[in-house]
């Protein structure tokens, strides 16, 4: 699912975003008859296989699984309503929901804060050439392990590590910055922050500049500009970027169990802590389809809100 | 931009013209705050304004583009300006529709622009401009985007409005037509420098350059040595002939090199050599082109000159023209229009 969101719906959102005026916008397209065509089969058919055998499969999968019973740290194929019978009925489950959906929003949130500033500088302040270094330099994150980059994060923030060290120097701390809210955060935003600058980046470059001088012109400082003309224009981008955001922290392990310390839990630590404790797969399939459930309906809901009404 | 030295009087309409690339549209991005030129000062009501930023001009803009804000709805963009400057809602909103009441588009004002034909769009971007009642109102060829008739009609409401208003319009255009139909004074630009600045009548009937009377391109244009006199009139001898002219306004040397235009409408065309007291060159007709009312006959001298005559229909089906035949094209000495010397 996140495959096809991620690949599909921030290209085909940019030019909607651009809103450019378009000549005799009541006049709409003929109906064309649709045919399949061999040619289009040929480039669509891949994605469908892939779909069905990633995906719609594993997910059936996880659907059954969710009804099957364990009984003596065996799991055998049933049709039972216990697991989800217990796993909702369990405060400390509805506990972890919230708390991992408030840091997940919480993450994209931030995170699209603090990017902005950045990704405005790098569509809006910089010459093409250092923009293309400023995307590639965004880029290079990716090249090394996520995990090893959260481990890397412990040296400076554990109450012996770097920063505690140099604000030990001026008779400060040690701050508590490991396995807490803020080391959770730190890891959230090494993980999303270069991706939520690019996708940010990449709405960014396509806002009409003309916009921009024209509402100058009519009386707009610079930071009232960004507010009311930059922001408008990229809606589409920043949201699908903050969406994004929240994909990959709602669902993440490494973060919250390395540099938050994994108590209390997020729901993938729960997950993992579910399966571990007496074979309890068909429960930790309940926790992952109500996760699934929730992405769905944040995805559908952003973009529903990114696409609001207006540009199509 | 070189030399610009412009003074726009108070409530007039002038016209910046040139082809593209002449600096019309920087010269109105300077009066925007949009450009800061490198040396010279800007002033309005006699005040420095070259530091002024854009945003504290009120000096609004009309684009090429209409750079009309796609997310908002139509009365939210000609509220844009009263809301940067904190006007309250009921305010914005009453003076919003008051502009777009007068601009006959009130009945869209809830529509998003992009539901809008192009003529439509075009009095948004107007009710937009005005809407903060400015002195001054910029206009960068605003009617290139629409279609021959639309604009025609956008035209006259431009003039209406301007006339109503007594406000300034500072109007950019390649478009002679829009120039010399609406403008209280034209100005024509190239290259950075302004080539001719007058009413339209006196740079149609008497262009001061070379350049200004090509790029008009209605009239004759003759350059050549003068090579003595012959009665009051100064003869001058040209690739076409010799031709003669009255020098009234400045007395011509022998040996001097002048050049001439005579206004294609003031050429006579005739199958036979016509009598009188006239210029005339035989010339062979190369084609007609319809232009409304009149017909352009573009026709060739035996040396290769370029002539041209603007004449209506029924002239015209009086004298037989034909491509490719000889014609006669004369025309009386004081119609010769004398460029002055510089040029």
């Amino acid at each position: 699912m996140f495959h096809y969101n991620a690949t599909n719906l921030p290209l085909q959102g940019a030019p909607g975003s651009l809103g450019r005026p378009a000549k005799g916008a009541a006049k709409k397209p003929p109906p064309r008859r649709r045919r399949v065509t061999l040619y289009g089969l040929t480039f669509s058919l891949p994605l469908l296989a892939w779909q069905l055998l990633f995906f719609l499969a594993p997910l059936a999968f996880l659907v059954a699984l969710s009804f099957w019973t364990v009984r003596n740290f065996q799991m055998r194929p049933d049709f039972d309503l216990v697991n989800w019978a217990t796993v909702y009925s369990n405060p400390v489950f509805w506990q972890t929901y919230l708390r991992t959906l408030v840091l997940a929003v919480g993450a994209a949130a931030l995170t699209s804060l603090l990017a902005f500033p950045c990704a405005y500088a790098i569509a809006f302040k910089l010459s093409e050439g250092a923009r293309r270094w400023a995307t590639f330099l965004m880029v290079i994150p990716f090249f090394t392990s996520y995990l090893v980059r959260v481990y890397s994060w412990q040296i400076f923030l554990s109450d012996h590590g770097i920063i505690n060290a140099l604000l030990g120097r001026v008779g400060l701390g040690p701050v508590p910055m490991l396995n807490n809210t803020f080391g959770t955060m730190v890891g959230y935003l090494t993980l999303a922050f270069p991706l939520v600058v690019l996708l940010q980046l990449f709405s960014l470059v396509f806002v009409d500049r003309r916009l921009i001088e024209a509402a100058h012109n009519m009386g707009a400082r610079r930071l009232r500009t960004i507010l009311e003309v930059v922001v408008p224009s990229a809606r589409v981008g920043l949201v699908i970027a903050a969406l994004f955001c929240f994909i990959l922290t709602f669902g993440d392990f490494v973060s919250p169990l390395y540099l938050g310390g994994g108590n209390p839990p997020t729901l993938s630590i729960m997950i993992t802590d579910t399966t571990k404790a007496g074979q309890q797969w068909p429960r930790a399939a309940v926790i992952a389809l109500t996760m699934i459930a929730t992405l769905l309906a944040a995805a559908f809901g952003a973009v529903g809100y990114a696409y609001k009404g207006r540009a199509r | 931009m070189q030399d610009l030295d412009l003074t726009i009087q108070k409530g007039e309409f002038l016209a910046i013209m040139g082809s593209s690339g002449c600096g019309k549209t920087t010269t109105l991005r300077m009066l925007a705050g949009l450009e800061a030129p490198t040396e010279g000062e800007i002033r309005l009501r006699g005040q420095r304004i070259n530091d002024l930023p854009t945003w504290s001009r009120d000096t609004p803009m009309v684009w090429q583009s209409l750079a009309l804000f796609p997310f908002l709805n139509v009365r939210e963009n000609v509220e844009f300006s009263l809301r940067m400057r904190g006007m309250a809602s009921a305010e914005r909103k009453r003076r919003a529709m008051h502009w777009l009441d007068r601009l006959q588009i009130a009945e869209f004002a809830e529509r998003d622009v992009t539901q809008l034909s192009g003529g439509q769009r075009q009095r948004v971007a107007l009710a937009r401009s005005l809407v903060t009642e400015p002195e001054i109102l910029l206009l960068d060829e605003p009617l290139s985007a629409l279609d021959a008739h639309l604009k025609v009609r956008m035209q006259a409401v431009l003039a209406d409005l301007q006339r109503q208003l007594g406000i300034t319009f500072v109007y950019v255009t390649h478009s002679h037509s829009e120039a010399f139909s609406m403008a209280d004074r034209v100005v024509i630009m190239s290259r950075g420098r302004i080539e001719q600045v007058g009413s339209p009548r006196d740079i149609h009937g008497a262009p001061r350059t070379r350049f200004v009377a090509e790029f008009l391109g209605s009239a004759n244009i003759f350059s050549g040595k003068v090579i003595g006199r012959d009665g009051a009139h100064a003869v001058v001898e040209t690739a076409s002939g010799r031709l003669r002219v009255d020098p009234a306004a400045r007395a011509l040397s022998a040996g001097e090199p002048v050049t001439f235009t005579v206004s294609g409408d003031r050429v006579s065309l005739s199958a036979t050599p016509p009598a009188g007291d006239l210029n005339v060159i035989q010339a062979k007709v190369v084609s007609e082109e319809f232009v409304g009312a009149t017909t352009t006959v573009h026709m060739e001298a035996a040396d290769g000159t370029e002539l041209k005559a603007q004449k209506s229909h029924a002239e015209l089906a009086q004298i037989e023209i034909r491509t490719g035949q000889p014609v006669f094209v004369s025309w009386p000495v004081q119609q010769a229009h004398l460029l002055p010397a510089a040029a």
